[in-house]
């Protein structure tokens, strides 16, 4: 087996405790993960359960861990990734202050892209994604389809190894949501980025990856691969099928623990979710 | 528009009605001022004080800027900054001007610099609280992607921070370029021998209340100049990007 391209290893995070009486918490705990180069993988847990902390860690945003990331077998010491990493977040994130076209600019001056590509990446990933008419909107001009489509933009123009989602599509509405979904299986089949996608939806995530690993309190409970050959259908009842057991399994997992509620309670992120959703069908 | 100019109207109604109940020697009407002015305008050495004033408005506000903005950032940026500097921001704020003004020019003479310094000093604080205000209101998210792009310092500090805290600082030049005007004539009233202020305390002494009110309309009219057609038009420009709340 060739090297991973991320390979975990015993991942610890640890919160301060806020209060003296309190006890420190343990958001990740021990976590060994792989993920191959050109790998989907989905980590589907509800919130709280520390999966931003670890797109964190592996971004190198929050370098206060214990344990070792490698990345294509180079650890990830305290420095920056060998490779170059991709961030989506949960909001488009985007500057308000620039055009669509220059807020992809930010991104490929701060990755130091050289400025003889800018051109031919911005034509190809506008493109891709339908944005190439909006390239002089303003953020607060675009809806929040658009936004995150550009979010997605900027994020494959500095062309990364790796590609961290974090819960990119929860904040849109489930027509848009899915549409983005299928654009973005079909830009990762044209570009093969390694793809490490946070969700709490259990039919997003069953539809997207090779393979789903369920977090729960910090710790990593199953693994299921999803064998469905691509390119994918929504309405394939394979997918269902695996969304079925996915949640199913879930729950058994959740339920086997202490009160659920409890940790959520203490959950250092602050929001507030339900148990994961099967795909609004 | 409209409403403003009636408003302008009444103001002058107003002020003709309280003329005619007052000896001129009081309050002269409308008028009279505006026909000295005019008269002052051709005769000339008006344009050499109000030139003199500017020179010392810009000046301090430019001063002031340059102490109040890298204060109020560091303190909006540093929780410890914030903790040793606040109390010092608001001492400096309670001095009155005057203690400033006297301090300035007995410490630097009676000349130019010290005119300068004491209207930077006494407007320096508000500026700083208000750009602290700013700074405090950054979007971190926002940080956090530009880090998660590898954005270099200098980066995050052009395109990320400084377009953010750039609506506060333009609110603290306005508002700052507001307390400037009236502490400039106030220093050239104590200590310089031209502008604005040194005008308006010649005429005082002579008991001319036409002059000093013609002194008092020009110096109005050149600041609404300044407020209304540059400062808007400057923010006009640097937040075309935003949305627009009302058409």
């Amino acid at each position: 087996m060739s090297i991973a391209k991320i390979e975990i290893q015993k991942l610890t995070k640890t919160y301060p405790p806020r209060h003296a009486e309190d006890e420190a918490m343990r958001v990740l705990k021990g976590l060994d993960l792989a993920i191959q180069p050109h790998e989907f993988v989905c980590i589907l847990g509800r919130s709280g359960c520390g999966k931003s902390t670890l797109l964190n860690a592996i971004a190198g945003l929050d370098r206060d861990f214990s344990g070792t990331i490698q990345i294509d077998g180079r650890a990830l010491n305290g420095g920056r990734a060998p490779v170059r990493i991709a961030y989506l977040f949960q909001e488009p994130r985007l500057l308000p202050w620039l055009t669509a076209e220059r807020n992809v600019d930010f991104a490929l001056r701060s990755c130091r892209v050289p400025s003889a590509r800018w051109a031919e990446l911005k034509d190809r990933y506008l493109a891709m994604t339908g944005l190439d008419r909006f390239r002089t909107y303003y953020p607060h001009q675009l809806s929040g389809g658009m936004a995150q489509r550009l979010a997605l933009v900027r994020a494959l123009c500095i062309e990364p190894d790796i590609l961290l989602m974090d819960e990119p599509f929860s904040g849109l509405d489930e027509l848009t949501a899915r549409r983005l979904r299928v654009d973005l299986l079909r830009i990762w089949r044209e570009t093969r980025k390694t793809v490490v996608f946070v969700t709490h939806n259990a039919f997003e995530a069953s539809f997207l990856a090779d393979r789903i690993l369920v977090m729960v309190r910090g710790e990593f409970q199953a693994e299921i691969p999803v064998n469905v050959p691509r390119p994918r259908d929504y309405d394939d009842p394979a997918i269902f099928e695996i969304n079925r057991n996915v949640v199913r399994l879930f729950l058994k997992i959740a339920e086997s623990g202490p009160a659920e509620d409890a940790d959520a309670a203490a959950a250092p992120l602050g929001e507030t979710e339900s148990a994961p959703r099967v795909g609004a069908h | 528009m409209l409403l403003r100019l009636l408003s302008f109207g009444l103001a002058f109604l107003f002020w003709q009605l309280l003329a005619l109940m007052l000896p001129p020697s009081i309050l002269p009407g409308p008028i009279a001022p505006s026909i000295v002015l005019w008269e002052n305008l051709d005769a000339g050495d008006v344009f050499r004080h109000l030139w003199i004033t500017l020179l010392r408005v810009f000046g301090g506000l430019a001063l002031a800027l340059a102490i109040a903005v890298p204060v109020g950032v560091l303190m909006g940026v540093h929780r410890s900054a914030e903790r040793i500097l606040d109390i010092w921001v608001m001492v400096a704020m309670t001095i009155p001007s005057l203690c400033y003004a006297l301090i300035c020019f007995i410490w630097l003479g009676l000349n130019e610099y010290a005119a300068i310094v004491a209207i930077a000093v006494t407007a320096a604080p508000s500026i700083a609280i208000n750009v602290w205000e700013g700074v405090k209101g950054i979007d971190v998210k926002l940080i956090q992607m530009a880090r998660a792009y590898e954005a270099d310092r200098r980066l995050i500090l052009t395109r990320v921070l400084l377009p953010q805290v750039m609506p506060y600082i333009m609110a603290s030049l306005r508002f700052g370029l507001g307390i400037i005007w009236k502490i400039t004539v106030f220093v050239e009233l104590i200590g310089r021998p031209n502008g604005v202020g040194f005008k308006l305390f010649y005429w005082y002494q002579l008991a001319d209340m036409t002059q000093v009110l013609a002194w008092t309309l020009l110096f109005t009219l050149v600041m609404l100049l300044i407020e209304l057609v540059a400062l808007k038009e400057l923010e006009r420009r640097l937040f075309s990007w935003r949305p627009r709340v009302a058409a």
